[in-house]
């Protein structure tokens, strides 16, 4: 196909790989806050939320379950159910447009052609009654004048892409005649038979096993330098983490709590939650002592800090903490952190 | 870590074999092979891991070594003894002894009964105590594993995945068992989460003097927690050996493609990896000779035709290839981490100090 050779070109014509400053990035997200109705007031489950990634990077979204990483990718989407959800307040322009502005029908025609979403369970997420060529096909004929046997034709092209073996007999293979990680494949191929700009992957691996899983973000490592596609990857796993991104987030209780480039991240990791889950993870070296632990759980929204709220788990944390919200604040270019306190060392160094 | 006499074995299976299922009047009989002929022995005051990807078999061992279900053929033994021989009242006797805890804390909680009641079901089945000292002993062991008494009539949906899996290993202690099998017992649970139950685990491990037996896929959490470890793959056990052993220098091919899949959280060490192609066969339908044969690198035509013995190393390991010795240090060997930044430990330290005060506050305060 024309389009796709021309389109696969493109990245590659362009060898700075890195972001000149002027050029805008594909995704700005500014602000963005989300309110389910039924919330106490003033907490939202998303709140005040920025990030941004740009063409052919890829940004890691960090955080444990309900810090409200997956409603913030849904939000983007559109695909919060309102009510109960409401978008309060943020930007999220996309090439040029603010998604969150766009009508139902945009969104529609926007969604699986130039943004593309991978969801965690490949099970349910793929129609048990059709095949896989069927369901490759739908979204290729939805967003393109093309035939129904040319959209099985780039079907079957996707299925190589994704390496996935005997893929002429696969296209009429049924979802539960694939094991788990054939299915994610499938997945990848579905979202990326458009070639989207950006891809959404919300948790694309947690579901494998790990031999499986190095498969799988190989391959998506491998499609996106040859696409030049932008990726936004949801996970809890600072090894993934490591492994793929150039741009990391971290949430905790809807907020984003420390973003910047992968190395400042886990070389010079500034807010205590950070530092906490890095603790957390047992390292793959001999043993060294007891894990470091964050204590308690998430709090429920009714009992969420009118300050930050890590602060009832935060062991540096004080009154200050507990009633004025930190800003995200730059400690050095590009990285930021959310926490009245960092560098930590300087300000909670003397053992006091 | 533990220093018990390495003779010292507390629960062994011997050829331990599990076939499920069977054909039905129309259809050709498929018998699915989850443990195939495993042996091995638990010593006493160890954590023992058991290690595999989806479908390996290691939770039907798990299961085996409790006789929770029957075995297709073999023999368990507790203190040498075979327990498979044993009535039900015995059996349900010897069930203090060996305790499970299970991954879904919530499926294995009794919606119905507060956790008082789940907690004391095991003191009032094997008659331990009644009336005041029960509730006394509930309430011991909710603060052993770090839950308030006080909670003690609220029913399971009302705590979080955590403390639901404190319950299930108050409920599994109640009893003073000597063993328990924690199957995945922190794969459902948050990073932040499993560090606590880990912590907890190791905590009660000195305390009570228990054997560890930890079923599990994820290989950072049992270097961290295990004295030894066995690999199983399509239902047998490919390499059992110490941790550090096995970590630093993996026999099995499948040990190094396993440990090589891990990915590594550092992105300076980023690099591109020798992975493993395609799936697990499927265990109804072994590939013959070596199991692993058809996914594996260094495969040559023997691995076809013979199935490789679990046979012994001179360092005392125990490794099923044919070519083990030539596979050694081929390229993929241990998995080196690099030791954190400089910032990350001064922050780590001052993290935990600062932790420890925040434990020291929560301890004095009502």
């Amino acid at each position: 196909m024309g389009r796709e050779a021309a389109r696969q070109l493109a990245p590659q014509s362009n060898p700075t790989r890195e972001t000149a400053p002027s050029a805008p990035p594909l995704l700005d997200v500014q602000g963005l806050s989300v309110r389910f109705d039924g919330a106490p007031k003033g907490v939202n489950v998303v709140d005040d939320v920025s990030f941004s990634v740009s063409k052919g990077k890829t940004l890691c979204i960090v955080g444990e379950s309900g810090c409200g990483k997956s409603v913030t990718s849904l939000a983007l989407m559109g695909l919060l159910p309102t009510p109960p959800a409401r978008i309060v307040a943020g930007a999220a322009v996309f090439d040029g447009q603010d998604l969150l502005t766009l009508s139902e029908r945009e969104r529609s025609d926007l969604r699986g052609d130039r943004i593309a979403m991978i969801f965690q369970e490949p099970m349910t997420s793929l129609n048990p009654a059709f095949t896989i060529g069927d369901q490759i096909a739908e979204g290729i004929v939805r967003h393109r004048k093309v035939s129904k046997a040319e959209a099985m034709e780039r079907a079957l092209d996707m299925l190589r892409k994704v390496r996935i073996p005997a893929p002429e007999k696969r296209l009429r293979a049924y979802p539960h005649e694939m094991s788990g990680g054939m299915r994610q494949r499938v997945m990848i191929a579905m979202a990326l038979a458009n070639d989207p700009q950006l891809l959404i992957a919300d948790e694309p691996t947690t579901a494998l096993d790990v031999t499986i899983q190095a498969q799988i973000l190989t391959l998506i490592r491998r499609l996106q330098e040859e696409t030049g596609t932008a990726m936004i990857l949801i996970t809890h796993d600072l090894g993934v983490v490591a492994e793929v991104a150039d741009e990391v987030a971290v949430m905790y209780a809807g907020r984003v709590v420390e973003s910047g480039p992968v190395e400042a991240i886990f070389d010079d990791p500034q807010h205590p939650y950070t530092i906490g889950l890095m603790g957390s993870v047992p390292s793959l070296g001999r043993r060294q002592g007891r894990l470091a632990t964050i204590r308690g759980t998430v709090p429920p929204a009714e009992l969420m800090p009118k300050g930050c709220r890590f602060t009832p788990r935060c062991p540096f944390s004080d009154g200050h903490c507990a009633n004025d919200p930190p800003p995200l604040a730059e400690i050095r270019p590009g990285h930021r952190a959310r926490c009245w306190y960092a560098p930590l060392e300087l300000h909670r160094g003397a053992a006091s | 870590m533990s220093m018990m006499p390495s003779s010292d074995i507390i629960l062994e299976g011997v050829g331990l074999k599990k076939h499920f299922g069977s054909g039905g009047l129309l259809s050709k009989p498929t018998v699915v092979r989850a443990v195939d002929g495993v042996s091995f022995g638990i010593r006493r005051g160890e954590t023992f891991a058991v290690v595999g990807e989806s479908g390996c078999g290691k939770s039907t061992l798990g299961r085996l070594l409790l006789r929770l279900i029957e075995p297709t053929d073999g023999d368990v033994r507790y203190e040498g003894r075979s327990i498979l021989k044993l009535s039900k009242g015995e059996m349900r006797r010897l069930r203090r002894d060996l305790q499970i805890i299970f991954q879904d804390p919530y499926a294995s909680l009794n919606p119905r009964m507060n956790v008082g009641d789940i907690i004391a079901e095991p003191i009032w089945l094997h008659n331990l105590a009644a009336g005041s000292e029960k509730r006394e002993r509930v309430a011991d062991l909710m603060r052993t594993v770090g839950l308030l008494p006080t909670h003690s009539d609220r029913y399971p949906h009302e705590f979080s995945g955590g403390q639901r899996q404190r319950i299930g290993i108050a409920r599994a202690l109640a009893g003073d068992p000597k063993l328990i099998v924690g199957d995945e017992p922190v794969s459902a649970l948050d990073v932040s989460i499993q560090a606590q139950i880990i912590n907890l685990l190791e905590d009660l491990k000195d305390r009570f003097g228990l054997t560890l037996v930890i079923v599990a896929h994820d290989l950072a959490v049992i270097r961290h927690m295990s004295d030894r470890i066995a690999v199983m793959y399509l239902g047998e056990i490919v390499e059992l050996s110490d941790t550090d052993a096995l970590f630093d220098n993996p026999l099995h091919p499948y040990t190094q493609a396993l440990l090589a899949a891990i990915p590594i959280p550092s992105p300076a060490s980023r690099q591109p990896k020798v992975l493993l192609q395609g799936d697990v066969p499927s265990p109804a339908a072994p590939p013959p000779g070596c199991r692993f044969h058809t996914r594996c690198p260094h495969a040559r035509p023997v691995c076809k035709e013979q199935h490789p013995a679990l046979e012994t190393t001179p360092d005392g390991r125990q490794v099923a290839c044919h070519f083990w010795r030539d596979i050694q240090g081929a390229g993929a060997g241990s998995i080196s981490a690099p030791p954190p930044s400089a910032a990350l430990s001064q922050r780590l330290a001052l993290y935990r100090t600062w932790r420890e005060r925040q434990d020291k506050t929560v301890a004095t305060s009502p």
